[in-house]
């Protein structure tokens, strides 16, 4: 029977090796630059990886020492016999220790609310709208069945007009530059996600939704939708782009806009033609 | 006793069943066939079919087996459509017959590739189906349901109107999508190279499906006991006519012969003037798009009727919905189906989307060459008619009072609308 203990300990210490492991591999740990698979590029993505490591460090410690616990007690008061076959000592039963009971409800609500006031400004600096920055709105992206619609302003600076330029699953914004965007939903729930940037947000019908984000290195990363919005939602990825310079997002618009607005081919077009 | 027995079965059966069985899902990848056209072998109304025709049905199967291949995993690429593929056909998959008799594996590095077939499995076939039939698995959650190839037709191109569309038109349609419809931008999704190992496969599809009609054509003029009809030289003949007709389109791109003028209040204002028929063109837009360009012209059916058909319920049961409305209304109704078929709304100019691509070019060739199946014709031939109506419906959805508040017409109409 107490060899039963080894298979939980090996369960445990699978688990925590998990985790131990985890940091050393770009595949397993949180989503980041290739480049550096342990920077993370937003100032937001620092503070949540700070929260989720806490947790992390927290329900850890709490899981290696119930482990130990379990495997050792399961371990050396197992198969305990006397000459006669007997259970040296028989199993008891008590009502229950009202002061372990109060030990075991006070640590882990005093974590929880540790937990919980700790994090509250974090949230606030992400969600909150009174904390959204006060820039002119990088986009409106606007989730549909089944990709994301990205509106730049044109070169007026104002969304809505007739200057605008459309894009479909290419976001564009600047590295170090705080981006915000407008996020609206034209049917279905959907949810804009980029892992790099620990962003998370539905996209609500009917509302228009703030969000705010940066990045310190330029490079490419990923937007999903993180909501099961109809058959298609794994079809709903796009490209994200963070330049290196406001001249350099410029150029892209400018390209972009100089695209949307042509009204003949051009001559390497037509020449190509067989 | 028995009651018990059979439930404590029931139970287990329950439990086992599942374990057993796991969740494979290899009954789905059984053998892929071609699904043929319903023409083939049922009577369609107002088409010709092979219907009660077993022999010439049968030699329409064997043609088609000899010229593309039995199955979608034993292609065939005739010789003569090559050209029209990049690499002559190689990266439509890895195994393939070229001509007649050669088995090839190509790929980089003679690696097996996913190739167009492979792509098209993975990312196409749920809603355009195994032949291109527009009928995959999602296709009826769809409105406006997924294109059907085997027309050779597709709407949002640059080629004139009628015609096979260029193979830039399938790019941008594949990489953009088509805002409004169901259509995903693949670009986030596909690298360029893989897109147009796609559009290789949507064309031998959309080959295939045409020279699949054409025999069926041909047939339904021949008699089932002629031993001679529809012979394989029948066949290389309407298969090299369909080839030949998507070769013409790849040189045939219509590029504007003046660029499009800025978008000063004359030009919009002269645009708004030729959408509502006030100009020597007598242009008829307002008959379908209507008055205020909401989609809602006298020529279709009102929106209400088309909710009501369309999307009041079961999507198989349209034509039982249909019957509820007065003999008019039903004959406006086949009137202006598309070529596939399928109910089809002028668009609603003043929401801002359009679905074959917003830049002035895409809707100087909507507007100048028609859309391709749909209702809408060809547009008069004067360029820079073309674009004053170009830029009213680019500034429409930023100047509703274009229309709302347009002056009233010089001398009065009969309205059209009171014949509804």
């Amino acid at each position: 029977m107490r060899y039963w203990s080894v298979l939980f300990a090996l369960a445990a210490i699978f688990s925590v090796g998990a985790f131990l492991y985890a940091p050393f591999s770009p595949d397993w740990w949180l989503p980041n630059p290739a480049s550096d698979y342990r920077h993370v590029v937003s100032t937001f993505g620092r503070e949540i990886d700070s929260l989720y490591l806490i947790i992390l460090i927290i329900t850890g410690v709490v899981f290696i020492g119930t482990q130990v616990v379990l495997v050792w007690e399961s371990f050396r008061f197992a198969d305990q016999k006397d000459e006669a076959g007997k259970p040296v000592r028989p199993a008891q039963y008590f009502h229950g220790s009202q002061r372990l009971e109060v030990i075991w409800t006070i640590i882990p609500a005093a974590i929880l609310v540790f937990i919980a006031l700790y994090q509250m400004g974090t949230w606030a600096s992400i969600k909150f709208r009174s904390s959204a920055p006060k820039v002119p709105p990088l986009a409106e992206i606007t989730g549909r069945q089944f990709q994301w619609v990205m509106r730049y302003p044109g070169p007026d600076g104002k969304l809505n007009t007739q200057d605008d330029l459309f894009t479909v699953n290419d976001l564009h914004f600047v590295k170090n530059r705080t981006a915000l965007i407008y996020l609206k939903s034209s049917d279905v729930i959907h949810s804009f996600f980029l892992p790099q940037m620990r962003i998370k947000q539905d996209a609500v019908p009917g509302l228009t939704i703030p969000v705010w984000f940066d990045a310190d290195t330029a490079g490419k990363y990923d937007l999903a939708c993180a909501e099961l919005c109809g058959w298609g939602h794994y079809k709903m990825r796009a490209n994200v782009t963070v330049h290196e310079t406001d001249e350099e997002f410029r150029k892209w618009l400018n390209e972009k806009l100089a695209e949307q607005n042509q009204s003949q081919l051009t001559m390497a077009t037509v020449s190509q033609e067989r | 006793m028995i009651v018990r027995c059979r439930l404590r079965l029931l139970i287990g059966l329950c439990c086992l069943v599942p374990t057993l069985s796991g969740c494979s899902d290899r009954f789905l990848a059984g053998p892929m066939q071609y699904v043929e056209n319903d023409a083939l072998t049922k009577e369609v109304k107002g088409k010709n079919s092979l219907a009660g025709k077993p022999r010439l049905q049968d030699k329409v199967r064997n043609a088609l087996a000899k010229l593309y291949g039995e199955k979608p995993d034993r292609m065939i690429v005739s010789e003569g459509m090559g050209v029209l593929l990049t690499g002559g056909g190689a990266r439509l998959a890895s195994y393939q017959k070229v001509g007649e008799s050669k088995l090839r594996n190509l790929g980089p590095d003679r690696k097996p590739i996913a190739g167009g077939y492979g792509l098209y499995r993975r990312n196409c076939l749920h809603c355009h189906g195994v032949s291109g039939a527009g009928d995959g698995p999602t296709a009826a959650y769809l409105y406006p349901i997924p294109r059907d190839y085997r027309k050779g037709l597709f709407k949002f191109t640059s080629t004139p109107f009628g015609a096979r569309p260029h193979r830039d038109d399938l790019k941008r349609t594949i990489t953009n999508g088509l805002h409004g419809t169901s259509m995903p931008a693949f670009e986030a999704l596909m690298s360029s190279d893989e897109i147009e190992q796609v559009i290789d496969y949507v064309i031998f599809l959309s080959v295939r499906g045409e020279t699949e009609l054409e025999l069926i054509e041909l047939g339904a003029l021949s008699d089932e006991t002629d031993m001679s009809a529809l012979s394989m030289d029948d066949a290389r003949q309407a298969a090299e006519s369909v080839f030949n007709k998507w070769k013409t389109a790849q040189t045939a791109i219509i590029n504007p012969p003046v660029p499009a003028p800025p978008s000063t209040p004359k030009s919009i204002h002269h645009g708004r003037d030729l959408f509502l028929g006030r100009t020597k063109e007598k242009l008829d837009c307002v008959g379908c798009h209507g008055a205020l360009a909401q989609g809602d012209g006298p020529t279709f059916v009102s929106q209400d009727v088309f909710n009501k058909v369309v999307f009041g319920g079961n999507p198989s049961e349209k034509e039982e919905r249909l019957k509820q409305f007065d003999e008019k209304t039903r004959e406006v109704w086949t009137q202006k189906l598309d070529d596939w078929g399928n109910p089809v709304r002028p668009a609603n100019l003043n929401r801002g989307v359009y679905k074959g691509g917003r830049r002035p070019i895409d809707l100087y060739w909507r507007i100048s060459k028609g859309i391709n199946g749909a209702n809408m014709p060809p547009g008069p031939n004067d360029a820079a008619v073309i674009w004053d109506v170009v830029n009213f419906v680019l500034a429409l959805p930023y100047q509703p009072e274009l229309l709302t508040n347009a002056p009233a017409p010089p001398a009065a109409q009969a309205p059209a609308v009171a014949n509804r």
